[in-house]
Parts: structure tokens; sequence; C-alpha cells
């Protein structure tokens, strides 16, 4: 089902396909485009115009031109059901904070950095024009971060050097020219970062055949930039190509994931083994093998970790504007009184309870965490009250130390669960569900004294174990595809487990709810840190003892504890990669 | 300028080429250099400067050999010349093409018109190349004894495709030796050769060997001169220029019918390897039908107006 109206924020220079790639599918599926242009471009305006005259529908495409801070007004218009940015790191963050909590969605496209590998094993003639591709055309989006092995740098490099002297620059639609200028902001961008570059000691290369009035900037190569200085951390802009040697695959690997961006990448080399090795283990949206920004429209494109989480092209792309039917729409859930700051700073503290009557309770439950229960960080327990009143159990009260605990211990577990066949995790599913039904009755009557009836708690029981064998059958059916499009050679599409999920479970259900948001994140191979309802966590504790047995360690990690105090340790915590939440409008 | 085999063989043992690479760069050179208007006369002009007027034909005799000397004499009408004010500028093609046989009809042709051209004979069993070698270098000692000034040889390509780079190598080398002092093209009729990788190992071998030109092909395979070829032939130019220091000129030659073509492959040569390789000693043109289109676009530029088929002299 279409999604409705979309507003859709374009950076001050975009591409003629860029903006159409963002329009169409919108338009496609049948929902309508507010666009918000810099003023600089009027192409938009005149898509507008066009469409507008396509007779019966004259408000399908809404164009305005305006200042980038009228960004924010336009997402926070209520008609809007979703936003899609594309633009700069910060803006999106900065339009991130505030839609949340709003009824609309947001997808974000940041970054227009790639990066290209290139290995002893490339046609280094080839890998030079890639570069050319890459950064120093019409194509390119943004800069380039190149990696050469080091048995090839002079080579490429010189390569490079003599290539670049037979760029031409000049207007574009001059015939004979290579690239265009991008206003004077990306201008004076570039200008400040090759200064910067140039006091931190990197060796700075310009050629071409470029005029020298203001918006036009030469093709220029930056190496020897130590990799500490900060230019090396920000974006590389746009006709700048910065270049780094490495040793062996493995360090090209850890240089390339050691960025916050992850857009597009490609890899060059003629061994095919060598390629896909690189390809599958570089952290981007898209990877090229021997070439570099081919792009059909069939292919999705996208990116990950800091360069955003929406897809254009493509099936996916045409999800962005769809949501499943019979969804309801998004509620604004906005909170007026909420300061980021305090929230869930300090745990409240609990009274101790009264005097206990009756058999005394089992001895406190710690965290479990790493395979095994663990004693909190804090060394606090608090009591966990059954439905009539009576003292049911006592908890660990876990903290930001255990949360960290818990997600370097989920880290360490994921690359062996992520690496797994289907099959042995459908398998250890269906061996916790038998689990489950072996303590159906110890779950039952623990369900039994929250207050839950007899037979709804064994059907709860039943349910918790029927739904874990059902994702663990769905563990098998991945999603890869192998699509053929209009490029030369095949698209593989790949589904990766993200990594690790934090979960804040929802107070109802207890059980069920654990048990089916634990289920789905574990099957697609993605490692967990669960905070369990906050009313009774005792039934989460009861499944974990199974778990001890069954899960290599680290895999389901649960910490219970104050709910505000730890979600917010988990939204803080930089290398948590997904975060579901249940819970409460702030 | 002899290379000893063990050393210099690894020039070529790590290279590889990447095909569908090399086809996109073709494509993008063809649309992103174009030239207009007095430009495009001027570098038309200089095209014809390049052309190796050839005739290669069964049924060539001394009166069409004749007819060809003194169209390479005077490629372009007289009037059209002397329109651009490029009457006395001495433009002429580089060279005219033939059989061995017809080697001495050329000579004399062109003595009779006045005319210093040199005469390029082709030899050692072309275009196939399938003759013994002693008879491939019979020929070229034939050809030179004749009066041809340059020598289109054509290599073994049953040697590239077995991978004997030694034995092409010493067989290049004998046919440098028999040229003597006549200048050397070695023909690697890349069509033929299988990938493009074969192909640059080829055209090292052959400059290493000796060779004054390179060419890619003898317009009589089922595919001649084509761009993704020659981006590779004139990167190994290069290379070995950066290696050595010896310039190495290239001919394309086959399927070069137009003039916009043409103006493509100076374009090519202007990209990959800058300007000095724009001269008659660097880099030639082998094409018969080429010229004739090249006088139709400067009549055109000159005049205004579409040649009709007898306004301009036949060659």
């Amino acid at each position: 089902m279409r999604t409705g109206v979309i507003g859709l924020i374009l950076p001050p220079t975009f591409s003629f396909l860029e903006m159409m790639w963002r329009i169409c599918p919108a338009l496609a599926v049948g929902c309508t485009v507010v666009a918000l242009v810099s003023p600089a471009s009027p192409t938009p305006l005149l898509l507008a115009q066009l469409s507008g005259e396509l007779g019966p529908f004259p408000g399908i495409l809404n164009v305005i031109s305006g200042p980038a801070s009228l960004v924010p007004v336009l997402a926070s218009q209520p008609g809007i059901q979703k936003v899609a940015f594309c633009g700069a790191l910060e803006e999106g963050r900065a339009l991130r904070r505030t839609l949340a909590g709003e009824c609309a969605e947001l997808g974000l496209a940041l970054g227009t950095e790639s990066l290209l590998l290139l290995t002893d094993t490339a046609d280094v003639d080839s890998a030079v024009e890639g570069v050319v591709d890459a950064a120093w055309s019409d194509r390119g989006p943004g800069g380039l971060r190149l990696l050469i092995q080091e048995s090839v740098w002079d080579e490429a490099m010189r390569r490079l050097q003599e290539r670049m002297g037979r760029l031409r620059s000049g207007r574009g639609l001059d015939g004979a020219v290579d690239m265009g200028a991008r206003g004077a902001a990306a201008c004076d961008l570039v200008q400040r970062f090759v200064r910067e570059a140039q006091s931190q000691g990197a060796q700075v290369f310009q050629a071409g055949d470029v005029p020298s009035e203001h918006p036009f900037y030469p093709p220029t190569l930056v190496s020897n930039l130590p990799p500490a200085s900060p230019c090396a951390q920000a974006e590389v802009p746009w006709p700048v190509v910065v270049a780094s040697p490495f040793r062996t695959a493995k360090e090209a690997l850890a240089l390339a994931n050691g960025t916050p961006r992850g857009g597009s990448a490609s890899v060059w080399s003629e061994r095919l083994g060598q390629a896909l090795e690189l390809g599958y283990g570089l952290q981007v949206g898209t990877v090229w093998i021997n070439a570099h920004g081919l792009r059909d429209p069939s292919v999705p494109t996208g990116g990950c970790k800091e360069s955003g989480c929406s897809w254009h092209g493509g099936p996916d792309g045409l999800y962005e504007y769809l949501r499943p039917s019979g969804t309801p729409a998004r509620l604004s859930c906005l909170s007026k009184n909420l300061n980021y700051d305090t929230f869930g700073l300090a745990v409240p503290s609990t009274l101790p309870a009264g005097p206990e009557i009756g058999p005394s309770p089992a001895p406190p439950y710690g965290l479990f965490v790493g395979g095994r229960f663990q004693a909190p960080g804090a060394r606090s327990s608090r009591p966990i009250q059954d439905a009539s009143g009576n003292l049911h159990g006592y908890v660990a009260e876990g903290g930001a130390k255990d949360i960290r605990g818990a997600v370097e211990a989920a880290h360490q577990a994921f690359p062996g669960w992520a690496g797994q066949f289907p099959g042995a995790r459908a398998a250890l599913l269906w061996a916790l569900a038998a689990a489950l039904e072996r303590r159906k009755s110890t779950l039952a009557s623990r369900l039994e004294r929250q207050g839950v009836e007899l037979k709804a708690a064994e059907a709860e029981v039943e349910l918790s174990a029927r739904r874990l064998r059902a994702w663990g059958a769905r563990a098998q059916a991945q999603g890869h595809t192998l699509q053929v499009a209009g490029l030369r050679g095949p698209v593989l599409r790949l589904r990766e487990p993200l990594g690790v999920l934090a979960v804040v479970c929802p107070d109802e259900w207890p059980l069920l709810a654990f048990v089916s948001l634990l289920a789905p994140a574990l099957a697609y191979g993605n490692t967990v840190v669960m905070v369990p309802s906050a009313a009774c966590p005792l039934l989460a504790l009861e499944v974990c003892q199974d778990m001890a047995t069954l899960f290599p360690a680290g895999l389901a990690n649960v910490v219970t504890g104050d709910r505000d105090h730890l979600t917010r340790c988990l939204a803080l915590h930089q290398d948590v990669q997904a975060m579901w939440y249940f819970g409460s409008a702030q | 300028m002899g290379f000893h085999q063990q050393g210099y063989l690894s020039w070529i043992s790590k290279i590889q080429v990447n095909h569908p690479a090399v086809l996109r760069r073709a494509e993008q050179i063809q649309a992103r250099r174009t030239v207009k208007k007095e430009w495009q006369a001027a570098w038309l002009l200089k095209a014809v400067t390049f052309i190796d007027l050839t005739t290669l034909s069964g049924d060539d005799t001394s009166s069409n050999i004749q007819r060809l000397c003194y169209k390479a004499k005077y490629p372009i009408r007289e009037d059209l010349l002397k329109a651009l004010n490029m009457y006395d500028k001495g433009i002429t093609t580089a060279a005219v093409c033939v059989y061995p046989a017809r080697v001495c009809d050329a000579v004399k042709a062109l003595k009779a018109a006045g005319c210093n051209i040199p005469v390029a004979s082709v030899a050692t069993g072309f275009p196939a190349g399938q003759t013994h070698l002693k008879t491939r270098l019979e020929e070229i000692r034939l050809a030179v004894e004749d009066g041809a000034t340059e020598i289109d040889v054509v290599i073994n390509r049953s040697l590239v495709l077995t991978g004997q780079w030694e034995a092409l190598y010493d067989e290049i080398r004998q046919f440098r030796k028999a040229c003597g002092e006549a200048h050397l093209k070695t023909i690697l009729a890349t069509g033929e050769l299988g990938s493009l990788t074969n192909v640059y190992k080829a055209s090292m071998i052959a400059m290493m060997a000796g060779s004054d030109f390179i060419k890619t092909s003898t317009g009589k395979e089922t595919v001649n001169a084509t761009f993704p070829v020659a981006i590779v032939m004139l990167r190994a130019i290069r290379d070995f220029f950066w290696k050595t220091g010896n310039k190495i000129g290239f001919k394309p030659a086959g399927g070069i019918r137009s003039a916009k073509d043409s103006l493509a492959w100076l374009s090519l040569v202007k990209e990959e390897l800058g300007d000095e390789w724009l001269k008659p000693e660097l880099f030639r043109i082998g094409a018969s039908t080429l010229l004739s289109d090249i006088e139709r676009q400067i009549y055109h530029h000159v005049t205004g107006r579409y040649a009709a088929y007898h306004d301009l002299p036949m060659s």
C-alpha cells in the first residue's frame, strides 16, 4: 500500500538522474511528491511544470525553491507521511532529531564519497579509468578514497598523474569536456580541504586543462595524508582523490571498513576469487567489481552505517514508498516534556520489600550475559511482585557497565553466528522450542502467579514454542537474489545480518513478546541484547536457563533493570546496529 | 637494440587486461572529443598527411598503381587547397602501400610524379603469414631490393596462440635484420589473437624485437582496427616508452572509411599518447577509401555544398 505524500529534500548540487530516481518511483506507486530544492537549480521547477500539464492530476509533483532553513518546516508539516532526504550528514542528523516522534517516516541518503580498492592483480590502466569515472567526471557524485596495494603504488600513481593531465574541464554543455563545475559552495569546500591537507603534510597534485575562473576546480590527487589527521576522517569532497597504500587484502578491508561512511565501493582485481572475497568483506551498500559507478534503475543502490539507510532503484527502492497494507498510519507520539539529557539518567531507587511471608523465594537472578548468569556491576537487585502484590522474586539491577559487557559479548558471538548455515540456526531455534515445551508447567505456574489464568498461560507457552519453530523454518529462506540488469554482468543482492540488535520488550505478554522478538533476530544471523518486560522478567530469565545450555555464549544476552535507564544506555552505545523499542512515548 | 629475453619476458608475464573496462573507455572516447568547423578542416588535412594510401587487390596492375601514386602526391583537389590557404604546404599522403610485385611500378610512378614519399610493401606471406620462414625472409629482401623503404610484416599468429613468446621474438628479430635500413611495421593481426591480453603481449614483444611501428591488422581479417584493441596497443607503446625511452609508432588499418572515424582516431592517439605522436613518423592510418571521404568533407567545408561523385578526382 502506498505511503501517501512524500517530502523530498535534495542537496544543493545534484544530478538530474538522482532527482529522477527519487521522484519517479514515488510517482509510479501512486504517491505524490513535494520537493524542496535550492534556488540555484531550476530543473525541478521545469519538471513540475511538465507534470502539471499532464491533465487530470495537477498536483502530483510540487516543487518549492528555497533555502536549507526550510527543511525542518517542510519535514514537520502534518500532511507528509514520509520525508526522503538526500544530502550532507549533519543536516541529516538534525532532521532525524526534529522528526523524532512525529508521524512522518524518514529515509536518509547521506554522503557522496565512494571507495576504490586497487589490488596488484588488477589491470591498472583500467582502474585508472575507473578513478576518472568515480571522481573526475560528471558521473560521480563526490570524492574518492583510493586504496592502492603497495606493490603497484608507483605504477598507479604515475598513470594517474599522466591521465589527469589529459582531463578537460569547462562548461557542461561543451561537448568536449570531461567535467564541469559544481557551484561556488562546493569549490570553497574543496579549497578548504586541500589547504588543510597540505598543512598536515600531504602531497597534492593537480593537473588538467581547467579554466581558472572561480567555480572551476582542477582534478586533485592527495597522497601521504596521515590517517590520523582530521582531514582523513572527514568526507572527501568532490574533485579530490585521496590515495593511501595497503599491504595485504586483510589490511585493505580494515582500512576500508574503518570509516563511518558506507556508501559504495569498487574492487579491481582480475582474480575472481580475490575480488569476490574483498567484495563480501566490504561493509558498504554497493560493491562493483572491475567497474565503478555502474547504475541501472532496476538495481537497488543504497548505503549503510553513516551513509543512510534508504534505497533507490529496483524493488527495494519501491518498498521505500510503500508500507504493508493493513497497518495503520503512524501516529504522532510526540512527548512535550522530553529532556534528552535527563531521560533515564539515574535509576529510581526502590524501597525494600516488606517482611517476607511464606516460603523464602529463590536467590536473586543475575544478568544473563555471555552465556551464563553474572552478578550485575552495581551489585543490587530489584524485587518483582506478582499479581497479588506478594514478592515473586528478585532480579538484578543492570546499569551502563552491564550493557557495555552485554554488547561486547554479543559482538564476540556475532561472526560465528552470522557465519552459521541457516540450517544450523534453525536447528538451535527448534531445540529452544522443545526446551520450552519441556518447561511448560514451570512457566505456566509463573504466569499464573502474575495473574494470568491457567488455560491462557498454557496457551501462551504453546504459542511461544510454535513461534520459535516458525521462525526457525523461515531462517532457511534468506532472500538473496541474482538479478540480470542492463549492465554488463550479473547483480548479486545479498541480505546480510545487521549485527547486534538491542530489543526492549513491552510489559504485556512477558513470555510471548520476549520469544517473538528474540526469534526473528536470531533467525537471520544477528545477536541480541534484550531488556525483558519490566513487570515480570522472571519468565525471560527462565528461558535463559535453557539458552545457557543450548546456545553459544553471547548469542542472546538479557539485562534486567530500570527500563528507561537501560534504554538510554543502549541508545547511546555507538556499536549497536539497530534497536527495537516497545514502551513509553518518551 | 637487442633485449636479453630472460630478463624482459617478465615485462609481459604479469599483464592482464580488463576487457569490459577497455570497451567502456572506447565508447567514451568516441563521444567526448568532437571537433567542428575550421578546426575540423584542419584536423582532416592533418589526417590526410597520416594516410598510407593502400591498394592490395588481386587485380592491381601498373595503371591503377600509377593513378594511386599520383593521388598520393595530390590528395586534395587544387582549388580546395587554395581556398584553405594550404596549397603549397606540401599536403601529401604519408606513403603508398602495395604488394611486393607492384613495388617497381610504384617507385617508377612516384619518380615520374616527382614525389619523394616512401613506398611501403607488405611482406612475409601477407595476409595470413602461413608460409615457410625462408620464403618470408626472402620476400622482405626482394621488396627492399626493388626500392621499398618501408616493410609491413605479418607476425605468426600461431606462436601467439600457443604462447611461444621467445620464438615470436626471434622471428621478428630476423625480419628486422632482413629489412636492413628499411622501416619495419609489424602487423599483429589483432582480430585473430583472441584476447586483449594477447594483443598487449604481442605488441610488447614486437617493440622489444625492434619494430618501428606496430600495426593493428592486415585489413583482410573479419575484425580489423577497433578502438578497444587500439587502446591496448597505445598503452603498450606508452609503457615501452616509459621503460626504454624509445618512441614506437602506431598504425590502425582496415575498416576506417569515414572522415568522422579518422577524427576519432586522431583524438584517441592525442588522449592516450599526446601531441608528440601526431606526426607521420609516429602515426599512420592504413586506408584506401578514406581519402575520398575526407575530400568530400573538405569540399563541403569550403563550398557549403555536398559534392557529387564525379566532382572529385578518382584515385
